[in-house]
């Protein structure tokens, strides 16, 4: 994955800090800073370091290759730890001391909100990177452009896969649960779910948030078991959700429709290895990004590539924030490339005249990239997937299925297992 | 609400609240005798199952199996934090009562140490132990009963049972309460309070040990899965009484039946706003707890 | 005014107070001035913090809710209302204050760890509550999504300016009232009576001090500050949360570097700000992730040792070596 030979003239760095070394050597040569605004400690660490091994791989790749415009791409990461203050006070210093050309990040909605009116201010162009709150792009800001999913898409996917299953079977859940972590992500999903799935006729049978961090979820499985809900919705980070599905295990509780979850928890691999294969048989996760993309052939080379050099570092694949990180250097490179220069004003108009439909930028299972006057991709949407027999198969949309899926609707009781 | 889902309920109450009480034990015996609160009591708890965790991923120990070296390392950390670090406190102020104030800051202080210390070795990856009997039940009548928490339910009336039974009868038991009663006059006819300290707070850790192992079947863990434990904590040692060993049991059933029952008619969530609030009225009203000595 | 300190002591104060006024004709960088905003409001809340814990020497871990709620008074009375930050900030003070003596007024009575608990148990019911209700009886307070200031350009009325240094110079005068009104505090008869409440508060009550009236009008004295602090935090960022602005985590920042600085000392708090504050930003931006929780261990560490071995905070061996040096005759 790095360059030996430029790794090499490092040496006196090397072992003390692997890609600072890697992006020094770099920096001899005229090149292009990209700011990256992670949550790289506190509760998101795990997600943050994933979209950085997958944003360090598409680099290395891209440099590799030659770089853009003849210049090498430097990223420069800085720790948002999850809070808003420290997030806009990394955003000053990327931006002053950094000099970056642009800024992509950071995850936490609470961390970005306030973070990218700092880059409008300077006028630095923002790529958002996994934050979904609905109001990052409707500020009427110039300068933030967001690839992927608003809050609202998620749920709306949600109910559309429930909707098509139904429709492709004649099987129609009456009602939906919905359980989620009380905090800004899950209730603001919760909302929305709520607002379309009423909508589209189907009643709320159950309605309830929980504090994250719990030691036990028996007291509402119980409610589950007595309000039966037709499907459940259910949004939480990997702890909950895995204490969530242990003790579904245990308690056997039936969801005719299944349990729909929003990702969080079921797109961190330490999940499958926590919870037995039975856990979590059936359940549906809704993502940014294809689970079985890996499998579904045309790949472009790099994406290949970029796997295999994302489990060296990770000990796992691709994931859905390993993909976005790795996709958002790709967009950053194009626009970088079209604006001719790393001149800020040069890449955001590039970046608003985006328009991708092929390579390793769609990596995560988007048709197009490209930006409407708020700077929102209308071609952004999760993928929906399903674990039958071990395997994570795309159920939703219907483009991205394969042909060899066949969804399990409704899905069989815990006795008939 | 109807019978029988009263009777889920009440036995969710209970097992939980049961390990509520084994948690806490260790803290309340370290506050009985030394009177002193420990912040990091939820961290030690916290590297216990990291420990399990280790064995059973590393060595692939049974976490059952791997409590007979949790249990000796967690006295051992237990013995040294309170020999290494917080004895100095009572050097310092020649005293064997320290004011709680400072005690708690310095235990604070080990808290913020080890959480993150914890977090930079393993990093913020959630960990977990997966074995089979994590989803075993057995039934009692028509209500399923998860089988590792009935057992870390009946080890937390065992332990209590074994430790007020140990601190009756044997000698360093007896030394222990002397002390916990009165001070000078146990230094007068000859114990040896600071190693009565070392011991002490080593079994309240201890104890933790033995729990790290019981809870890691169902629960995950992560660096930062100590201060909710520990706050839990907290609030079942004043429930049931600062110090009292059977209080602690008692107060850790209180707790989990409050929140089992709260959970039904509330969301989790305004459960949790509930049980602060119980924790705030039993402090005024009853600062010495259910059981303790008012 | 710094009744018991040295002339050195004195000379050491204006130099440091008249470097800060200065500092931004020193470095004209953005994000240096905006580091010196963070440390100088760090600053602020310790002082806050300490105008009654330290003095009292009871430690709360729950005064972050004064900074949100008095916060959350401010930025829902601008967009609600139209009132000007500037006075929604004093209204968010009071209510704090008014906050302030409910929740002390029961718990003034216990001691020692039970009010430390009971701090936390407050502060986490009311971010608990202010995390899950959208709507209370009409005011919008969206849950954990948090508020935004909407954006109104440079204007003084609004409290928003494009520049950061007016922020630096407000956060500065904040500073500088909060350490004028603790040293007046102790000089004055509340400043000895919570000595004394402090020292041995049964003592005090048998001469027939009220511990309780006075710990309460220190309290509503902090808390007012503390709100005010959130205000200002409300309008730097522009963006408010429970989470961030009613966590623990606040809470224990403000008590760490008044305890490490030395609490129950006009100036203590803000030296352990001045320490803390630049070694967490260090932590950060040099190793960036490397070494995650790094500046928390230190922080732990360095709470540890103080505790150990100098209990009244930092300040005290440095005054003794500043007395030494100027051959003083403080004791």
């Amino acid at each position: 994955m790095l360059n030996r030979r430029e790794f090499g003239r490092n040496a006196t760095f090397a072992g003390l800090m692997l890609y600072t070394a890697s992006t020094a050597a770099f920096a001899q040569e005229e090149s292009i800073k990209i700011g990256l605004l992670l949550p790289l400690s506190g509760g998101s660490a795990a997600v943050g370091n994933q979209t950085k091994t997958g944003a360090e791989v598409a680099a290395a790749q891209i440099n590799e290759a030659g770089g853009v415009n003849g210049s090498k791409l430097e990223l420069v990461f800085a720790d948002s730890q999850s809070k808003p203050d420290i997030g806009v006070s990394e955003t000053e210093r990327l931006i002053q001391r950094e000099e970056v050309a642009m800024v992509v990040g950071a995850y936490n909605s609470a961390v970005t909100f306030p973070s990218s009116e700092v880059a409008e201010r300077y006028g630095v162009p923002w790529l958002v990177s996994g934050s979904v709150k609905n109001e990052i792009t409707e500020r009427g800001f110039r300068y933030i452009f967001r690839p992927n999913n608003k809050a609202f898409y998620d749920a709306r996917e949600q109910i559309d896969a429930i909707d098509l299953l139904a429709e492709q079977t004649g099987e129609r859940p009456e009602s939906i649960g919905l359980f989620y972590r009380g905090d800004d992500w899950g209730r603001s999903h919760a909302q929305a779910v709520k607002q379309i799935a009423e909508e589209r006729g189907y009643t709320i049978s159950l309605d309830e948030s929980y504090v994250p961090g719990q030691v036990d979820f028996s007291a509402q499985l119980l409610k589950i078991r007595s309000k039966k809900p037709g499907a459940l919705i259910f949004v939480a980070g990997t702890a909950d959700h895995i204490l969530f599905n242990k003790q579904m295990l245990g308690n056997r509780i039936d969801l005719p429709f299944g349990l729909h979850s929003v990702g969080g928890g079921a797109e961190d691999p330490s999940f499958y290895e926590a919870v037995p294969e039975a856990g979590y048989e059936y359940m549906f996760t809704q993502e940014d990004w294809q689970i079985d993309r890996m499998q579904s052939g045309n790949l472009p080379a790099e994406v290949i590539a970029g796997d295999e050099a994302f489990e060296k570092v990770l000990g796992y694949g691709f994931n859905s924030y390993g993909a976005q990180g790795f996709s958002n250097i790709y967009i950053a490179a194009d626009a970088i490339a079209r604006a001719g220069s790393a001149e800020r004003d040069a890449i955001r108009d590039a970046l608003a005249a985006t328009d991708i439909t092929e390579g390793p930028a769609l990596i995560t299972g988007y048709q197009r990239v490209s930006f409407d006057e708020n700077g929102q991709n209308l071609d952004a949407h999760g993928v929906i997937s399903q674990n039958i027999a071990g395997e994570r198969l795309t159920v939703w949309p219907q483009e991205n299925r394969l042909e060899s899926t066949t969804p399990a609707w409704p899905i069989p009781s815990w006795r008939d297992r | 609400m109807d019978p029988t889902l009263a009777l889920h309920v009440v036995k969710n109450g209970l097992l939980i609240g049961g390990i509520y009480g084994g948690v806490a034990l260790g803290l309340s015996l370290i506050f009985g005798v030394m009177r002193i609160i420990n912040f990091a009591h939820g961290s030690m708890l916290m590297v216990a199952m990291y420990l399990a965790w280790g064995l059973w991923a590393g060595l692939g120990l049974h976490p059952y199996i791997g409590a007979i070296i949790t249990v000796p390392a967690l006295f051992g950390l237990g013995y040294l934090v309170q020999a290494c670090i917080i004895s100095h406190l009572f050097r310092r102020e020649k005293a064997f009562v320290v004011e709680p104030l400072s005690a708690l800051l310095l235990t604070a202080g080990v808290f913020l140490v080890m959480d993150n210390l914890v977090l930079m070795i393993f990093g913020p990856d959630v960990r977990a132990v997966s074995i089979d009997l994590a989803y075993a039940n057995f039934f009692l009548g028509d209500i399923p009963i998860n089988i590792p928490r009935f057992i870390a339910f009946v080890s937390a009336i065992g332990v209590a049972g074994v430790l007020s039974w140990w601190l009756k009868t044997s000698d360093m038991g007896r030394a222990i309460r002397a002390t916990a009663q009165n001070r000078d006059a146990a230094t007068m006819v000859g114990i040896n309070v600071p190693l009565v300290y070392n011991i002490t707070f080593g079994l309240g850790t201890a104890i933790l040990g033995l729990f790290g192992a019981l809870l890691v079947p169902f629960f995950s863990v992560t660096p930062t899965l100590g201060l909710a434990f520990g706050i839990k904590s907290f609030v079942v040692v004043v429930l049931g009484g600062i110090g009292s060993i059977w209080g602690c049991v008692v107060g850790g059933i209180v707790l989990g039946l409050f929140e089992a029952f709260a959970s039904q008619f509330v969301t989790a969530t305004s459960a949790q706003i509930f049980s602060f609030g119980l924790f705030v009225v039993i402090l005024l009203v009853r600062p010495s707890g259910l059981l303790g000595k008012a | 005014m710094f009744g018991s300190a040295t002339t050195l002591e004195r000379a050491l104060i204006l130099i440091v107070a008249a470097f800060l006024v200065f500092l931004p004709s020193i470095v004209r960088d953005p994000y240096h001035i905006h580091t010196a905003t963070m440390i100088v409001y760090f600053s602020f809340m310790a002082a806050s913090w300490n105008f009654v814990c330290g003095y009292v020497g009871q430690l709360s871990l729950g005064h972050s809710v004064f900074s949100g709620v008095a916060g959350y008074v401010t930025v829902l009375m601008f967009t609600q209302m139209g009132l000007s930050p500037w006075i929604g900030m004093l209204f968010g003070g009071f209510f704090a204050a008014v906050l302030s003596l409910a929740i002390g007024f029961p718990t003034f009575r216990l001691k020692g760890p039970y009010f430390t608990l009971t701090t936390i148990a407050f502060a986490e019911i009311m971010r608990i509550w202010f995390e899950n209700t959208d709507n209370f009886i009409g005011i919008p307070l969206k849950g954990s999504e948090g508020l935004v200031v909407p954006l109104v350009g440079d204007s003084f009325w609004a409290f928003q300016f494009n520049e950061k240094l007016p922020y630096y110079y407000i956060a500065l005068a904040l500073l500088a009232i909060i350490v004028i009104a603790t040293a007046i505090m102790e000089r004055s008869k509340l400043g000895y009576y919570l000595k004394a409440i402090r020292g041995d508060r049964d003592g005090a009550e048998a001469l027939g001090i009220n511990p309780t009236k006075y710990s309460l009008i220190a309290l509503s004295i902090s808390a007012f500050f503390t709100g005010i602090g959130g205000a200002f935090f409300a309008q730097f960022f522009r963006y408010i949360n429970p989470e961030r602005n009613m966590g623990i985590d606040l809470s224990i920042d403000m008590a760490i570097m008044s305890i490490i600085g030395g609490q129950g000392t006009v100036l203590g708090p803000i030296l352990g700000s001045f320490i803390l504050h630049p070694i967490a930003e260090v932590a950060r931006t040099s190793l960036g992730g490397s070494f995650l929780g790094l500046h928390l261990v230190i922080y732990g560490a360095v709470l540890a040792l103080t505790v150990l071995y100098f209990p009244q905070g930092i300040i005290v061996p440095l005054r003794k070596l500043l007395a030494r040096i100027s051959g003083g005759d403080v004791k």
